[in-house]
């Protein structure tokens, strides 16, 4: 067989070099973020159901507010988080903010610095509205004895105050919650499922990033979880569904042209894989090059 | 009586006893013996936690090996260590409201954080571009089905081509729910296996034994 001469479009359009995708995704989710085109949006069942779930509670109820996630989860979830965190400053439920990784400790100042002025217009206060009880979920032991016995476990906030006195003391096992909020890139989630959402019925529901969402709707179908907030989409359509505008509705723009970009690409590589092993068998089968 | 606790039928039985202690509850309603359930949960939790103390003397043996046989990368450990040693201090010793933890936090671990995580969407659109290949029947329905899910998850399709959320709803809560479903019932099945090897005595690496 003779080495393959000149130019072949169709073989260039099969094995083109990864660093155009590189190049393309880079300027096409840029442009859009430095520019906003301000696409239309749809809002799903999904969201809907989970914004009535969230919206049923009422002034006082008490959350069980679980941040699984590390720093760069945070990114793909914040729309979720700040739009549904805005809710419950509106509504007056009060939160008992956990961690389920060390990186949750700096990710507190950044949603409450962007949800300022809501807490401000609310009176919305630490100690009083919301507690932080910092990195107590490192793992299922821990899960399934906070469920248990809350104050066994857990008798200061992250900054050493005494959580005695406080909208806490109503507390005394998993089951006095009125929901478990997860945020989650999959850490102590199961854990609650299991040791809270199992054995006191208390119910959950989920912000999850992208590659969970196959894995949580399985959970959401079977009634483990009773809403679910899929990954930056989710929050987009909670940001527009509530009328606050934020991270998520500006990043739709790049969302979509990221995706129509990807089409291109897997268009273009199955036309040069048609087209190269046609021409190769003909090749082959004649010998004409 | 070191001999008498290193014994594995002696290990096996604590195993078992206290197995039975936290699984019981779960079925029957045992009152008295609920304190000693929530008792050993936080008993397991701290100790637990606690394993991360092991993680950092482990790490800290392993870097000055490499450091003192000047192995390939020896420089990095050096770097790593430091690291650590900073981290641990500040946390510690300081406290995690310390601005030296905080500083560590939101400009060095954060920001590093979010730049792996950006980054594995470059990767992700590379490999998804390039292995979506209809080189069968079963890879050609493989990628429609996922060119549907994909224009659907796309905001704008949505709102132009009502059709298409639909037809992604139906894969997504047909197909793609039954894998994920095997996937976790596997899963579940394989923990239970597991479970049941280690208490009777069939899996006892986790108890420092060697397999037999």
């Amino acid at each position: 067989m003779t080495k393959e001469e000149g130019f072949d479009l169709f073989r260039w359009m099969a094995t083109y070099d990864k660093r155009w995708i590189y190049v393309i995704l880079f300027i096409v989710v840029l442009y859009p973020l430095m520019r906003p085109v301000g696409m239309p949006i749809t809002v799903s069942e999904l969201t809907r159901d989970y914004y009535d779930q969230i919206n049923s509670l009422k002034e006082g109820d008490i959350v069980f507010d679980s941040w699984n996630m590390e720093f760069s989860g945070y990114m793909e979830l914040k729309p979720g988080v700040l739009a549904t965190h805005r809710i419950f400053i509106e509504k007056g439920v009060k939160l008992c903010i956990a961690f389920g990784h060390f990186e949750g400790v700096a990710i507190p100042d950044v949603v409450f610095s962007e949800l300022r002025s809501v807490m401000q217009e609310y009176d919305y206060r630490e100690l009083d509205d919301y507690i932080i009880l910092g990195y107590i979920l490192p793992n299922e032991a821990a899960v399934a004895a906070l469920a248990q016995d809350f104050h066994g476990v857990v008798r200061q906030d992250w900054k050493g105050n005494p959580i005695e006195g406080t909208f806490l003391d109503q507390i005394t096992n998993a089951g006095d919650f009125a929901m478990i909020n997860d945020y989650t890139t999959g850490l102590a989630t199961t854990f609650e499922v299991r040791h809270m959402v199992l054995t006191y019925g208390t119910p959950m529901v989920v912000n999850c990033i992208g590659v969970s969402i196959p894995g949580a709707l399985a959970n959401l179908d079977a009634g483990l979880y009773t809403g679910l907030l899929a990954s930056t989409r989710g929050g987009a359509e909670l940001e527009y569904l509530i009328g606050a505008p934020g991270p998520g509705l500006k990043s739709m723009d790049a969302f979509t042209f990221g995706h129509y970009m990807l089409i291109i690409f897997i268009i273009i590589g199955n036309i040069g894989h048609y087209g190269w092993a046609r021409r190769t068998r003909y090749r082959d089968r004649t010998g004409i090059r | 009586m070191a001999t008498f606790f290193k014994s594995r039928s002696v290990q096996l039985s604590i195993l078992g006893l206290f197995f039975l202690i936290v699984f019981v509850p779960y079925f029957i309603n045992i009152p008295q013996l609920e304190w000693l359930t929530t008792k050993l949960m936080i008993i397991a939790a701290v100790t637990n936690a606690f394993t991360i103390a092991i993680a950092v003397y482990s790490q800290w043996k392993r870097s000055g090996r490499f450091i003192r046989e000047k192995r390939r990368g020896w420089a990095y450990h050096i770097y790593l260590l430091l690291l650590m040693a900073f981290m641990v201090f500040n946390g510690i010793v300081l406290g995690q409201d310390s601005t030296g933890y905080q500083w560590l936090l939101q400009a060095v671990v954060t920001p590093l954080s979010s730049v792996i995580y950006g980054i594995l969407a470059f990767y992700m659109a590379s490999a998804g571009a390039r292995a979506f290949r209809a080189r069968s029947p079963h890879a050609a329905l493989l990628l429609i089905a996922g060119f549907v899910v994909l224009l659907y998850q796309a905001p704008l399709t949505g709102a132009f081509f009502p059709g298409f959320e639909p037809a992604a709803d139906y894969l997504t809560k047909t197909f793609g729910m039954s894998v994920s479903r095997m996937f976790s019932i596997s899963v579940c099945i394989g923990a239970i296996v597991l479970g049941v090897r280690m208490l009777t005595g069939k899996e006892v690496a986790f108890l420092g034994f060697g397999e037999e």
